[in-house]
């Protein structure tokens, strides 16, 4: 991939509906420095400080360095990447967490909208009315930075995708290292590097949610009834992961039949789970 | 005395029997039903499945699942078979090293006979769980049109299972065993096998003595139960595409789901009048919704969609009869094998052709695994008698001047048997002759299978067609063939014995027994430490369970609190033993969790 292609990546801000699909990103402990965060978050040196939560959304200035982009016609969404560091993600789940009652955009209490794992074909993930039990350490995150303002919320061109996909990997933000390993891959397929940090964020992805939804053995069952099950909203991808939950296949089981990698049928599950449509035995 | 079993080795699923104090036994697996698909697939994480649940995600992973194996099972890789079965299959088939068919899953290689064999395991595993003991003897049914090569396979898939395969016998007369078991019945009957891939038609004769004798056989290894479901999956596509302008097949979740539900409907209108095809958020729109596919479909569509499919089985019933030189009269009865043959126009049409009401009185899905528990019973009990005739399942002959298949002992011809005729020399002062032994019904040599060559040297000069050369072909009790050719004028003889080949070498066959040993060892000790630990789990849940009750009781003494210690050591011991997935710890603190258990329901139940 050439520098030039990189540069012309952006993004813009993500809607404040849209905080619920970065809500969803699993943080994860190690390596992520906890006290380094916090102070970041709710520290006075943060540069997003002094502005209002609320206020729209800025541009912010490209570097001083950088050529001013030649004007493009419109991107299509898989170019667009949304950009924030993990202070912007926090923040917005903090958000997202406290709004209550659910916003026009967020879905209805029996919705599994478009539940997919990054490694998908981009679509939001929506999640609605997730009960979150945070870890001591998410808990001491979300401690500090629910002290603070929220920063604000910006759109920034990549410059190196490599760099923030690092970044993201040394957050913890595995979700979003791993869109970056994607976009990297997609474009130089041979990146060992950008390879390597997928497959790590996969596993640990992986790992995230298996711990999540309990000992892989367990069977889970549907809890909707039949009749309401058309009235529920889910993508035909959970639609599949739910055709395949028959009351006595246990998850390890559904993992190896159905056909898609570890990662997004576990997300689905999860989801599914935490929406109240499945439910173990 | 050891139990052998009886194994129904189909094209889309097997089935295992027992015989029981007297009494044909079918055993179930362990999801309660008594057949299982014969599927194998290997998963991205290189996991093997087996059965229904490599069926489950036979779409989802096509190229990784093996399906229909039986169709490949002792062919060569030029045959006409292997080459329909490599463009249509989803898995790729490659040529193996002595011209046979492998089989690639995730990278890896695998002998036909190697597939089947893990479907056998399967079945030996099924019946192992069944009788608490091991198994290591089998009668393995196969379709009567099989030829040497493939029965040789198929016993080369039973050895590599770790069974000592003591007998191949032919599916329609298995399923004439079953039919006839109890009862002293001398009939001609026929076998009507419409299966989940493959249809068969034969005509036995059950003599007196229970002997049972195989007259004609004949069938369509590419029509079975699959297609009509084709012909539903189709319909629903259609009708979808029609409401929705979207083609489902693009789709593998959507297909798989299909698949299955056009399996369901169809084995639902066997016995009701219409049913209905739900499958909410088959798919998503362009518009980021999902959409649902729900239509109802009665019998008579169905029969409309599958009229063709079972014209077709009519239409070699004709023939096979037409064949066997015999009329609709000389069938005494018509036995139904097969779960299509559920189907009431089927039974319909069965009815139709043969002028005859067909016998229900077998299960069609179990006569054949039944029949082969039989056999095997009696193969092991002095005290039954039982007399399998076999018959040649395909023509013998040579190959003559011009490509042409000269046949010396006729397909269905009953075994031992002889026979001879006389060659001579085509060219001018020939002095040697290659005896090309083949197998087949074409005219043409090459459309046949090759068994063997040898070539008959030092004949006489002369001009062509002076030379006499007399060819015989003997096939003894056990199905050996040998051939011998003779100069009439000098004596001088050469001869061949035609053994059967699956493929595959000794060293391969070894190799793959060690390989399936090693998974099954790997198995049953996955096995194991599993019901260990769902043991030491549920006994650690209930200690849980009881723990802030007991705590509050034994609080006040430092005996109480030093035994709460105690417990909490063995639960964490439990889990240390547990997370180290170390079965014999596991197994070894079960004991300690269940005293711990027993404790602490003796303190609650006595301040209760």
């Amino acid at each position: 991939m050439t520098d030039d292609r990189r540069k012309k990546r952006s993004a813009k801000p993500p809607e404040p509906s849209g905080a619920a699909s970065e809500n969803d990103r699993p943080t994860v402990n190690p390596p992520f420095d906890v006290e380094a965060f916090a102070r970041f978050a709710s520290g006075p040196s943060s540069p997003q400080h002094g502005l209002p939560a609320a206020e729209a959304p800025t541009r912010r200035p490209p570097p001083p360095a950088s050529p001013p982009p030649p004007p493009e016609p419109a991107e299509t969404r898989e170019r667009q990447i949304t950009l924030t560091d993990e202070a912007e993600l926090e923040a917005a789940r903090v958000a997202s967490l406290r709004s209550d009652p659910p916003g026009p955009g967020r879905a209805s209490p029996l919705s599994i909208a478009d539940a997919r794992a990054p490694s998908s074909p981009s679509m939001p993930v929506v999640n609605a009315d997730r009960s979150v039990t945070p870890t001591s350490i998410e808990a001491a995150v979300l401690g500090a930075i629910g002290s603070s303002r929220a920063p604000e919320i910006t759109e920034r061109t990549i410059d190196d995708p490599m760099a923030e996909m690092r970044e993201r990997f040394s957050l913890g933000d595995y979700t979003g290292a791993l869109e970056m390993s994607e976009l990297i891959l997609a474009e130089e397929p041979s990146d060992l590097e950008a390879a390597e940090c997928g497959e790590n964020c996969r596993s640990v992805l992986e790992q995230m949610y298996a711990a999540r939804l309990g000992p892989l053995e367990r069977v889970p069952m549907v809890v909707v009834p039949r009749t309401q099950m058309r009235w529920l909203s889910m993508d035909h991808r959970a639609g599949f992961i739910l055709s395949l939950i028959d009351g006595s296949s246990s998850v390890d089981l559904i993992l190896d039949v159905c056909g898609m990698p570890k990662l997004d049928a576990l997300r689905i599950l999860h989801e599914l789970v935490q929406q109240k449509i499945v439910a173990f035995r | 005395m050891e139990k052998v079993i009886g194994i129904d080795l189909g094209t889309t699923n097997s089935c295992v029997a027992i015989v029981e104090n007297g009494v044909p036994t079918v055993i179930p697996n362990r999801g309660g039903y008594k057949t299982t698909p014969s599927m194998v697939a290997v998963t991205e994480a290189g996991k093997r499945l087996v059965g229904h649940i490599a069926k489950r995600q036979a779409i989802t992973n096509a190229e990784n699942t093996v399906y229909a194996a039986k169709r490949l099972i002792g062919r060569k890789w030029n045959s006409p078979q292997v080459k329909n079965a490599v463009a249509t299959s989803s898995y790729r088939i490659v040529q193996g090293p002595h011209a046979d068919v492998r089989i690639v899953l995730r990278e890896k290689e695998y002998g036909v006979p190697e597939i089947s064999a893990m479907v056998l395991q399967e079945m030996k595993v099924i019946a192992e769980d069944y009788l608490g003991e091991g198994v290591t003897k089998a009668v393995i049914t196969v379709p009567a049109y099989f030829n040497d090569n493939q029965r040789q396979a198929t016993k080369d898939a039973g050895e590599i299972a770790g069974l000592d395969v003591i007998r191949i016998i032919n599916e329609p007369t298995s399923a004439a065993l079953s039919y006839g078991f109890g009862k002293n019945v001398e009939k001609t009957i026929a076998v009507y096998d419409f299966g989940g891939g493959t249809f068969d038609i034969s005509i036995l004769e059950i003599g007196s003595s229970a002997v049972f004798k195989v007259i004609a056989t004949a069938g369509d290894t590419f029509l079975g139960g699959e297609d009509v479901d084709a012909r539903i999956i189709d319909w629903l596509v259609q009708g979808f595409k029609e409401e929705h302008g979207i083609d489902l097949r693009q789709d593998r979740m959507a297909l798989q789901r299909l698949k299955d539900a056009a399996e369901k409907a169809k084995c639902e209108l066997s016995s009701v009048r219409e049913t209905e095809v739900n499958l909410p958020f088959i798919i998503s729109s362009g518009r980021n919704e999902a959409l649902h596919l729900q239509r109802t479909i009665d019998r008579k569509t169905l029969e409309e969609l599958s009229a063709d499919l079972i014209e077709r089985t009519v239409d070699i019933c004709k023939q096979t009869l037409a064949d066997a030189h015999l009329e609709k009269d000389d069938i005494e009865e018509v036995v139904l094998v097969g779960g299509m043959t559920r189907m009431p126009k089927i039974q319909q049409a069965v009815a139709d052709f043969f002028e005859r009401e067909p016998c229900k009185g077998v299960h069609p899905d179990e006569s054949v695994a039944l029949g082969a528990g039989i056999q095997g019973s009696a193969l092991t009990d002095d005290k039954q008698e039982m007399v399998l005739l076999d018959v040649t399942p395909h023509a013998l002959g040579i190959m003559t001047q011009g490509g042409y298949f000269e046949e010396l002992i006729p397909q269905n011809t009953t075994v031992p048997t002889h026979r001879t005729k006389i060659f001579t020399t085509s060219r001018e002062n020939q002095t040697a002759v290659k005896i090309v032994v083949m197998q087949g019904e074409s005219e043409r040599a090459e459309e046949n299978e090759l068994l063997g060559e040898f070539i008959l040297t030092g004949l006489r000069r002369a001009p062509k067609g002076t030379v006499e050369i007399e060819v015989t072909f003997e096939i003894n009790a056990d199905g050996i063939v040998s051939v011998h050719a003779k100069d009439l004028e000098t004596a001088k003889e050469q001869s061949i014995e035609v053994t059967a080949s699956s493929g595959l070498t000794r060293e391969e066959i070894k190799d793959m027994l060690e390989g399936a040993k090693d998974y099954m060892v790997e198995r049953r000790s996955t096995e194991e430490f599993e019901a260990a630990k769902q043991e030491a789990e549920r006994i650690v849940g209930e200690i849980e369970r009881l723990f802030p009750q007991v705590e509050q009781i034994v609080a006040a003494s430092d005996f109480g609190r030093d035994a709460i210690e105690k417990a909490r050591a063995i639960v964490a011991k439990a889990r240390s033993a547990i997370a180290k997935r170390d079965v014999g710890a596991v197994k070894a603190e079960i004991e300690g969790l269940s005293r711990t258990h027993r404790m602490f329901k003796g303190v609650v139940a006595k301040t209760h």
